[in-house]
C-alpha cells in the first residue's frame, strides 16, 4: 500500500517529461507552426505603395474583411495558391472584400515578374526593405496569411499556401 | 600646437568616437540577435542565420537602439509580435517558470526517493557500531608491531 504514493508520482514525473519532449520535438522546433500571438488581436496598421504607385492604408478598409498575403516571387508554396488568391479575388473583391499582397524579401523586378506571370489584380504592394510590415505582422515565412475581419481583428492566420475552403469559409462569414 | 595640428587633432577625436560608436551599436546588435530565434530556421539564433527575415529583424534592433529604446524594449517589441518563443531564453514565469525549474525538481525528488529506498534497506547505517580490543586480540596487534 505504501509503494502506491511513489508509484503515481513516478507515473507523473514520466509523463511530465514525456510531453515535454513532445513539445520540443514537434512543436516548439518548427516556430512557424506555433500560432501568431496576434490572433484574436487589432491588426496592427501600416501603410504601402502599391507597384502601380497607389497608396494603401489598412485604415481606410475599415468594416471590411482583409485578406492579407505575404508573398515572394521566389517562394514555390506562392506560386501555387497565386491563382487561388486572384480567383477569390474576382469572385468576393465585388462585393466588398479586400485582398492585399506584400512581397517581401524580393525585388521589385522578380515581384512585377511574377504578378505579370500568374496575372495578380488585386492590391499588390512591397515590403520595405527592413520587412516592417512582416515583423510587425510577426511573419514566420512565405507564404502566410492574415485573415482580418472587418472590425479590424485578426481573425486567423494561415501558413503555407492558402486554400478556396479557407477563403470561403471565412468571407461567407463576414460578407 | 600649431592651428593646423589642434584641428587634426579634433578631426582625429571626432573620428574615433564615431568608429567606436558604431562599433558599440555593432556588438549590441549582435547580443539582441543572440537571444531571438530565427523565426525561419531551426535551433538558429536570429545572429546566426543569414535567412531574410532575420537579416531584417537584426536591421530592426539596428533602427530601435538609435531610436534609443533599450534591450528590454527591444525583446518586448519582438515577442509582442510573434510570441515568446521568440525568445532563446523564455522568461521565467508561468508555464515556462515551471519548465525551467522541472529537471530540478525531478532530480531533488529523485535523490530523496533513491535515499529513503537504501535507508530502508538498510545499505546506509547512521550509526557505526564500535566494540573496545579484546586482551588476546591486543596481544596479537602488539606481537605483530614488534615483529615489524
Amino acid at each position: 500500500m505504501k509503494r502506491k504514493p511513489y508509484f503515481l508520482l513516478g507515473i507523473f514525473v514520466t509523463a511530465g517529461l514525456v510531453l515535454i519532449l513532445i513539445y520540443g520535438l514537434f512543436y516548439a522546433s518548427r516556430p512557424g507552426e506555433i500560432p501568431s500571438a496576434q490572433i484574436s488581436q487589432k491588426a496592427k496598421p501600416f501603410q504601402a505603395t502599391t507597384f502601380d504607385g497607389q497608396t494603401i492604408s489598412l485604415q481606410q478598409f475599415r468594416g471590411q474583411p482583409v485578406i492579407l498575403n505575404f508573398w515572394a516571387s521566389w517562394c514555390v508554396a506562392c506560386r501555387r495558391e497565386a491563382h487561388i488568391i486572384e480567383a477569390a479575388y474576382q469572385k468576393y473583391g465585388v462585393k466588398g472584400a479586400v485582398f492585399i499582397g506584400i512581397a517581401i524579401n524580393d525585388t521589385r523586378e522578380a515581384s512585377l515578374g511574377f504578378i505579370r506571370r500568374y496575372g495578380k489584380t488585386y492590391l499588390l504592394a512591397p515590403d520595405n526593405k527592413t520587412g516592417t510590415i512582416s515583423l510587425d505582422y510577426g511573419v514566420t515565412a512565405v507564404p502566410e496569411t492574415f485573415l482580418i475581419d472587418k472590425n479590424g481583428i485578426i481573425s486567423e492566420k494561415v501558413l503555407g499556401a492558402i486554400t478556396k475552403l479557407k477563403i470561403d469559409r471565412f468571407l461567407l462569414n463576414q460578407l | 600646437m600649431s592651428l593646423k595640428g589642434l584641428f587634426l587633432f579634433v578631426v582625429g577625436i571626432f573620428v574615433f568616437g564615431m568608429i567606436s560608436a558604431a562599433e558599440d551599436i555593432d556588438n549590441r546588435v549582435r547580443e539582441i540577435a543572440h537571444m531571438l530565434r530565427c523565426p525561419t530556421c531551426q535551433a538558429l539564433s536570429v545572429k546566426e542565420s543569414d535567412a531574410g527575415l532575420s537579416v531584417n529583424m537584426k536591421e530592426r534592433i539596428r533602427e530601435l537602439l538609435q531610436e534609443g529604446k533599450s534591450e528590454e524594449e527591444i525583446l518586448e517589441f519582438f515577442v509582442e509580435r510573434y510570441g515568446e518563443w521568440i525568445l532563446r531564453s523564455p522568461k521565467k514565469e508561468g508555464f515556462s517558470l515551471l519548465l525551467w525549474t522541472l529537471p530540478g525538481l525531478i532530480l531533488l525528488v529523485t535523490v530523496l526517493l533513491l535515499f529513503q529506498y537504501l535507508r530502508k534497506k538498510s545499505l546506509i547505517t547512521s550509526v557505526v557500531e564500535t566494540r573496545a580490543l579484546s586482551e588476546k586480540e591486543q596481544r596479537q596487534i602488539d606481537n605483530d608491531l614488534k615483529r615489524l
